[in-house]
């Protein structure tokens, strides 16, 4: 058996300078896998299509760079014929919400243990800037009926909280990529737990996103901490409650709150 | 003393028509009877039109006949129906339940017998009435009794039977007045019992015997005993077996899967094998190991799900975009189905390809009785090739080699790892897009499955070498177009090939074809597919007809026997 300290390969990575994508290779290669000590060949990235699906090119384990949306279920059946794998899915908003969206309430419902990471951009940033399913209401949308008043914002979390509520089994986290080191912590949990987790990485696109987006995210960002207070926006009339991710009641809470308004960083729920 | 016995059963849904003909398959099959069953139905799922057509035959496995021996009517609105189908002669014979309304000619020997009354007179319901029926058939046909009631004794499939003796035994005494002679079967030539089996399960079961370790399907008609019997197989081997969540899932699981090292495969029918079309794309460019079984039904989008037609082939070679190249074969009987299941997996693992093994409704659903020895023989299995020691730590997935096959190592192997893609790659499966490695990697992609093209065990050619007329066809039309051959007693005047391998195009055609002067080619859709598939490969004889309609109904001897004589003259 062999550890490598560093688990990339020779590649130079495509993305934009600055581009979130590299915060979160950091946090997979030199910190994530390494700290946990799982020889890269029982690791296998499979990955959908997009910027962030270019990843299984750059980290020296078993990877396939599949197609469009479908990089959940290719993960699922390796992990079927091959349990002693380590399995990671990778998409983007598009591709995990979008095209693949079909695929997600389903490997929640198996619960089949993969770690799936959703690499939120915010866009279809590949083909130069259309609007996805997360795309915030302050950007231009899909056609001249689509607005705000009509469309709200899609917001992700929402929707993968209420897949696991109805199997009871899984981890939702969501991290950012600015924040290496917390990031690390997630996908290290997300590893680790048995079951289908699934990590959403905030990371606004440098180029298509307006500039705003990421430093609202950024300023507003809340950390989620078990025991302690959470932190509420400022427009809601709620009372803060003590973080607890093993209260799905109290996730589900969580997951209400306007990304935009509160970005909440952590674990929001872990089942058993 | 006939030798064969062609008998048509027909009802409403719920009569128990199926269960009849399937009743009467085993027990025939039990005492070493050959025979295939055909069924019919209505539009309606529930409460529809029911029929089967079951052909027993005491030499060999036959198909029913056009005209039915003996009808069995439980319901004669039905019947209007799916008159067709169960086409009487003046000698039939026809026992009826009720009096039939008039506009229906019966033939001579045409007899109301009490079915539902005598049920209904020993259980209190009329529910029974087909075992009633199944107690007269066996009287009829002279099966004998002992063997009978060993079979249902020992067949566990048959239990209803065994609670309901008596009224099985009641049938057997009914209309005692009657002797119906001329029906009786002369004994089976090998008295050994034959399997019953459909071209569904046949498959499954040949991918199990190659080795299939992983399945996963979502469910469609008419495939779905692929997945059941995958299920069952897979759960007593410790195998991978999954419902998706649909087609594509399917695929892409499989595909997992088989990245991992695990022979596996999917089988649908065509709505679904359209949803797998961008995984095709992705097997051919990733050199995965794969099989896909598309039990055909009629189409374009939902057409006629329970019925057959053999449109897909197009869909089959060039579906997808890019140039994907994959292997195309078709089964054309239940025991092709096995062979076929068997050299799918086969051929996937050693080629590291793509295998579409294109089945029927007919072919998936109809149960024939056939010789076990099929599931006895030995076959050899093929493995991937797989790295060798110089390979660890510099490990190239699609190293170049002579016969354009690079080891494969499976996810978990150490010191080969290695990152897949269906982007455009390197011999390292890292991106590539310059045009010199674009163009290799194609050229490896095609170049590796040209020795199947003298695999000329996989194309059937019966007949006289030296024959210039030919008929060339494809699928379950194959069995029709051979006894057609054979009852015209044309089989010296006519070869007919028929090839299992379709895609790349085998030498063994490609001769046959040079050979012939004048040719028939015979399929089940309405635009030529095969034959324009033939066309676009290599010049056809310049008297070449084609015999193509749309799917729906089976073709007959009769229809035939036109088109067949004419290429024979």
């Amino acid at each position: 058996m062999t550890v490598t300290a560093d688990y990339r390969t020779g590649l130079k990575p495509v993305w934009c300078a600055g581009c979130g994508n590299f915060g979160l290779l950091s946090a997979l290669t030199r910190r994530a896998l390494p700290n946990l000590g799982i020889p890269s060949h029982r690791v296998l990235i499979v990955s959908g299509i997009g910027c962030s699906s270019r990843i299984p090119a750059y980290v020296d384990t078993y990877g396939f760079n599949s197609i469009h949306g479908r990089a959940i279920a290719i993960a699922q059946g390796a992990k079927l014929a091959k349990p002693e794998l380590t399995v990671i899915a990778v998409g983007g908003d598009g591709d995990l919400f979008s095209i693949g969206a079909g695929h997600l309430p389903h490997a929640v419902r198996r619960n089949i243990d993969i770690t799936c990471i959703m690499v939120n951009n915010f866009v279809y940033a590949l083909t130069k800037g259309q609007v996805s399913p997360t795309t915030p209401h302050l950007q231009r949308g899909e056609g001249p009926f689509l607005s705000p008043q009509f469309y709200p914002p899609v917001d992700p979390i929402l929707d993968m909280v209420s897949y696991s509520a109805s199997t009871g089994a899984s981890l939702i986290a969501q991290g950012i990529s600015s924040d290496v080191s917390h990031l690390q912590w997630l996908i290290e949990e997300g590893i680790k737990h048995e079951g289908f987790s699934y990590i959403s990485v905030l990371t606004p696109c440098v180029v298509f996103s307006p500039p705003e987006l990421s430093s609202t995210i950024r300023e507003k960002a809340s950390y989620l901490r078990e025991g302690e207070l959470v932190e509420l926006p400022d427009s809601s009339t709620e009372k803060p409650w003590l973080h607890d991710p093993g209260n799905i009641s109290l996730a589900l809470r969580l997951a209400q709150v306007p990304l935009l308004e509160k970005p909440l960083l952590g674990i929001f729920f872990r089942g058993k | 003393m006939m030798k064969s016995v062609t008998i048509g059963i027909v009802g409403a849904g719920g009569d128990g028509v199926v269960v009849l003909g399937s009743y009467l398959q085993k027990l025939a099959a039990s005492q070493g009877y050959f025979s295939q069953m055909l069924t019919y139905y209505g539009a309606q799922i529930r409460g529809g039109s029911s029929a089967a057509k079951l052909g027993l035959d005491a030499e060999h496995l036959s198909l029913p006949k056009d005209t039915l021996d003996l009808l069995v009517c439980f319901d004669w609105g039905k019947y209007s129906e799916l008159r067709q189908e169960l086409a009487l002669g003046a000698d039939t014979l026809v026992l009826y339940d009720n009096k039939p309304p008039g506009g229906i000619d019966l033939p001579q020997k045409a007899f109301q017998v009490g079915f539902s009354r005598e049920s209904q007179e020993l259980t209190g319901l009329t529910l029974d009435k087909n075992i009633v029926a199944l107690g007269l058939l066996l009287r009829i046909l002279a099966l004998a009794d002992d063997r009978v009631k060993e079979a249902i004794e020992e067949d566990r499939e048959l239990k209803l039977l065994k609670e309901n003796l008596l009224v099985l035994q009641a049938g057997q005494h009914l209309f005692s007045e009657a002797s119906f002679s001329g029906l009786a079967l002369s004994p089976a030539r090998d008295v050994s019992a034959k399997v019953v089996l459909n071209g569904n399960a046949a498959v499954a079961r040949g991918a199990i015997r190659a080795g299939c370790g992983a399945f996963f399907g979502y469910p469609i008609t008419p495939a779905a005993e692929i997945m059941r019997e995958m299920r069952e197989e897979l759960s007593l081997r410790n195998g991978v077996f999954l419902q998706a969540e649909d087609e594509i899932a399917s695929a892409g699981l499989a595909l997992g899967a088989s990245l991992a090292g695990t022979k596996s495969m999917t089988g649908t029918s065509g709505p679904g094998f359209d949803l797998m079309t961008e995984m095709m794309g992705l097997f051919s460019a990733a050199e995965t190991p794969m099989v896909i079984v598309d039990v055909q039904r009629c189409g374009p989008s939902t057409g006629i799900p329970s019925k057959p037609e053999q449109s897909d082939l197009n869909h089959a070679i060039y579906g997808g975009h890019g140039d994907a190249p994959r292997v195309v074969m078709a089964p054309y009987d239940v025991q092709g189905c096995y062979r076929l299941g068997i050299e799918g997996i086969n051929i996937a693992q050693y080629f590291q390809t793509l295998v579409i093994l294109l089945s029927d409704q007919w072919l998936g659903q109809g149960l024939v009785a056939i010789s076990g020895d099929l599931l006895e023989e030995d076959y050899p299995i093929e493995e991937r090739k797989r790295p060798a020691r110089e390979d660890v730590d510099d490990y190239h997935r699609y190293r170049l080699t002579e016969d354009f096959i690079s080891p494969m190592a499976s996810v978990g192997d150490e010191g080969l790892v290695y990152q897949g893609t269906g982007l455009a790659h390197n011999d390292k499966g890292a991106p590539a897009f310059d045009f010199e490695t674009h163009q290799r990697m194609h050229e490896k992609r095609w170049r590796k499955l040209m020795p199947l093209c003298q695999r000329d065990d996989l194309v059937k050619v019966f007949g006289k070498e030296k024959c210039s007329r030919g008929i060339i066809t494809w699928g379950s039309s194959a069995q029709v177009v051979l006894e057609t051959v054979k009852d015209l007693g044309l089989q010296n005047e006519v070869r007919v090939c028929v090839p299992e391998l379709i895609h790349p195009l085998p030498g063994r055609i490609k001769s046959f074809l040079a050979s012939t002067e004048k040719l028939l080619v015979v399929e089940m859709n309405y635009s030529g597919q095969f034959y324009h598939y033939l066309r676009s490969e290599m010049d056809l004889p310049e008297k070449t007809e084609v015999y193509a309609r749309a799917g729906g109904r089976l073709f007959s001897r009769r229809e035939l026997t036109g088109p067949i004589t004419e290429v024979a003259r």
